[in-house]
């Protein structure tokens, strides 16, 4: 259940986080026993560069606890989708909270509002959705691979969000969202290769009070046929954008001070007289950091009454 | 070719969509009220405003009488009419979209017969315009249409028809932006809220940029049902709006504030319902940290922890004389006693400035107050009844009692000794988020966190936000773009080692 709602103690079943340092995160459900690769029932235990871990040991610890490692410690925190984005099983590329953050806020999703995503892929984002559209509304999720599909729809039901969110196999492009939906949302989701073929479905899948829409794609060739379609069909305020983080490394160190104030002629020698030390504290851009992650390109459908849909 | 017949099949799923739910299609959009906040639209540019009836709006050097959108839904469109008395003042008349389209001549889609391919043999020497500049403004004021205004410009313009296709559109696009004469009235969104206060001034907003804001909810884990606090001055209500949109009737929004009065005019545009408003808890700093502090010196073993508070209170005189106000002092001298709260003189000239853009929306704010404390105040001779803002302050101490699940700081002041009085309200497990508009205080917070046993994951980040234009064969980046959105410093609360 613990996606759905905070909660303070660890019980079985839940997921948690557990965290050692910045790049040493992982996501473990807590399961007491597990197989091995004979398919024998053992003690479920994690491996972690700080040493081992009993699952077991975290039932009944608060969230939060600090956890004694055979080597270390670390930390047994809630799951929030933002965890879970650097932690789960990549099935497919993922879209990452600066993204994530940006898409929830154009599409003007809140609680109460029906939202679909196609792909699922690895479910990065449609955690997040989840979190902003429940428990009123709904996030219909679509993927045209039938393993990712049933994959998601797994591990919604293993975080306790199974009922705020259907999952279907389907090709949108091809097949729509299905009658299902028709009418419905609020807002779409478009990550695909083709973005320009799903967004008439998407027209479709949309309220006749009108909505949001927002397409991911890594390639501006995708961008510029996807905002031509949206133009053909009625769309407005169609805006494309990139949203990139920084994060900084901030340190406190002494620098040197060069003394070059009294210099007397007398003085030989190539010897240097120094001041005390300064102490600067720094902030460095990482040496490298992700520079292109998709363009977000967004827009407004008018209600039906507003719309003007273009003849080509 | 391929493009015409992509909108074939398009039509035709779209004739099969609109036979199909014709009939669902009624009464879905609001309807605009007095005292409502909408959204002008004209063109790309948005303005907020509070509609009120018999009112009017200035847009750019337009007076629009704008009391006339009161009981019409909300995405209505209307061509403004001049009105015989101003010459720029005008009426609104509703209209239809089809209308707008057949006005404009960057959306009719007429081609123009002929065009250059380059610009070699144009020279700027300021007589390409055979009209004079007189003639320009008799147009206008003879109550031409857009359309009509720009095609007579086109027709006396000696170089039109040699520029580039692109060119024109260029020239056309500017040239009916100036003479537009339509509106759209749009219902105020978090999003659109955010843009138009950055785009009016992001001094009053503290520099907040809608990619940042955005980052600050997902940064707490916003659940609909959770219990957030919020610590906001000089940004004009944006980040408790921000709360406070992704919280259910369930969820609470604890706002705890400087001064007599929090900042209200994002969450007042959001047109909040009454549950909303019920969800929304509004809290002095120092009267809620009192409270606490009395509180947990009544009962033992409670596990807020007094340093942060302490600090604050170590400046007795500083608490008297914002604490020891009676209601109706507070009634007496409102707006003086928020600003004298607010440190720097700079940051004095910007509260002073965040009152004209919404001027309607900070009186009524005030005057919403003043009523409410009017009629405490009617009780107070009889009766020990408590005032409104003892009422806020018992309902935000209640509502913390169990613990939060979330805090977020965007202030004006150094964040440090804020969020050492109020991490120990969240729970365990919880994350912060603390925006600045400038790196350096957020730096010597990191280093005072990095220290702590009861903090983990504190990190620094800013996010870097670019806009294109797209047309085929012309896609690029805006030449234009803002410098920084802003800083945020995220980490989690954690129990201490205890091995």
């Amino acid at each position: 259940m613990s996606f759905h709602e905070h909660k303070s103690t660890i019980e079985e079943g839940d997921t948690v986080i557990l965290y050692l340092n910045p790049s040493s995160i992982h996501a473990v459900t807590v399961n007491p026993v597990t197989k091995n690769k004979k398919d024998a029932i053992v003690e479920n235990i994690l491996q972690t560069t700080q040493g081992g871990l009993k699952i077991k040991s975290l039932i009944g610890k608060e969230y939060g606890s600090c956890i004694q490692l055979t080597k270390g410690y670390g930390f047994a925190l809630h799951p929030t989708p933002e965890l879970w984005t650097i932690t789960l099983p990549h099935r497919t590329q993922i879209i990452y909270t600066p993204d994530i953050s940006m898409i929830i806020l154009q599409l003007e999703l809140k609680p109460g509002s029906v939202v679909i995503e196609s792909g699922t892929g690895s479910g990065s984002l449609s955690h997040a959705l989840i979190r902003a559209v429940k428990p009123s509304g709904h996030l219909y999720t679509f993927d045209f691979h039938e393993q990712r599909a049933d994959v998601a729809r797994t591990e919604f039901q293993s975080h306790g969000v199974g009922e705020f969110v259907t999952v279907a196999h389907q090709d949108v492009c091809q097949n729509g969202f299905g009658l299902d939906v028709a009418g419905k949302a609020d807002a779409v989701f478009l990550d695909l290769p083709h973005p320009w073929e799903a967004v008439p479905h998407a027209v479709n899948a949309m309220r006749d009070s009108g909505g949001r829409l927002c397409s991911f794609s890594p390639c501006v060739e995708q961008v510029q046929r996807t905002c031509e379609q949206l133009r053909i069909l009625g769309f407005i305020e169609i805006t494309t954008m990139e949203v990139l983080i920084k994060e900084y490394q901030v340190n406190s160190r002494p620098m040197s001070v060069i003394d070059l104030e009294d210099i007397k002629p007398e003085d030989t020698g190539p010897h240097s007289k120094w001041k005390d030390p300064l102490t600067i504290v720094s902030c460095h851009a990482p040496p490298t950091l992700a520079g292109h992650t998709g363009y977000l390109t967004v827009a407004t459908l008018p209600p039906k009454s507003s719309r003007l849909v273009l003849e080509v | 070719m391929a493009r015409a017949r992509a909108a074939d099949r398009l039509n035709a799923v779209l004739m099969f969509s609109v036979g199909f739910k014709l009939s669902a299609m009624a009464g879905a959009l609001d309807t605009v009220k007095a005292g409502d906040y909408i959204v002008i639209q004209r063109q790309d540019y948005f303005k907020l405003h509070k509609v009120s009836e018999n009112g009017t709006v200035n847009l750019g050097k337009d007076i629009l009488d704008i009391g006339s959108v009161i009981g019409k839904p909300v995405w209505t469109t209307y061509r403004l009419e001049q009105k015989k008395g101003g010459r720029r003042n005008y009426q609104l008349k509703e209209c239809s979209i089809t209308d707008l389209k057949d006005d404009s001549i960057t959306m009719s889609n007429n081609s123009t017969s002929t065009s250059g391919t380059d610009n070699r043999n144009i020279v700027d020497d300021g007589s390409s315009q055979k009209l004079s500049m007189e003639e320009i403004v008799s147009l206008r004021e003879e109550g031409r249409s857009s359309k009509e205004i720009v095609g007579t410009l086109i027709e006396n313009s000696t170089t039109f028809h040699s520029k580039t296709e692109y060119s024109q559109q260029k020239y056309l696009k500017k040239k009916e932006k100036k003479y537009f004469e339509y509106i759209t009235i749009r219902k105020p969104t978090l999003r659109l809220i955010a843009e138009i206060m950055f785009r009016l001034d992001q001094g009053k907003i503290f520099g907040l940029r809608i990619d940042t804001l955005s980052q600050i909810p997902t940064a707490v884990n916003l659940h609909a049902h959770g219990k957030y606090i919020v610590f906001e001055s000089g940004c004009q209500g944006l980040t408790a709006a921000a709360l406070l949109n992704g919280l259910s009737n369930e969820g609470r929004l604890v706002y705890v504030h400087l001064g007599n009065y929090p900042s209200k005019q994002a969450l007042l545009a959001l047109n909040m319902t009454p549950e909303q408003e019920n969800s929304l808890i509004c809290v002095n700093i120092y009267n809620l940290l009192r409270k606490l502090k009395s509180e947990c010196n009544g009962i033992t073993g409670e596990e807020i922890k007094l340093e942060g508070i302490q600090e604050t209170s170590t400046d007795p005189k500083d608490i008297e004389l914002k604490q020891e106000i009676s209601p109706k002092e507070k009634e007496l001298q409102p707006a003086l006693e928020e600003e004298s709260v607010k440190p720097e003189t700079d940051n004095k000239k910007g509260a002073d400035e965040n009152d004209q853009p919404l001027t309607s929306s900070d009186q009524e704010n005030s005057c919403q107050n003043k009523r409410k404390h009017s009629e405490s105040g009617n009780d107070d001779g009889s009766a020990k009844k408590k005032s409104r803002w003892e009422v806020e302050t018992d309902r935000a101490v209640s509502t913390l009692h169990a613990k939060a699940d979330g805090l977020v700081i965007a202030c004006r002041e150094h964040p440090s000794s804020v969020l050492k009085a109020l991490l120990p309200l969240i729970a365990p497990s919880r994350n912060f988020v603390v925006y600045g508009q400038v790196r350096e205080p957020l730096l010597e917070l990191l280093q005072e966190l990095i220290k702590r046993p009861d903090v983990t994951n504190v990190r620094l980040t800013d996010t870097w936000l670019r806009h294109y234009q797209v047309e085929s064969n012309r896609t690029h980046p805006l030449v234009n773009m803002t410098g920084s959105g802003g800083y945020l410093l995220t980490g989690v609360k954690v129990q201490p080692k205890d091995f």
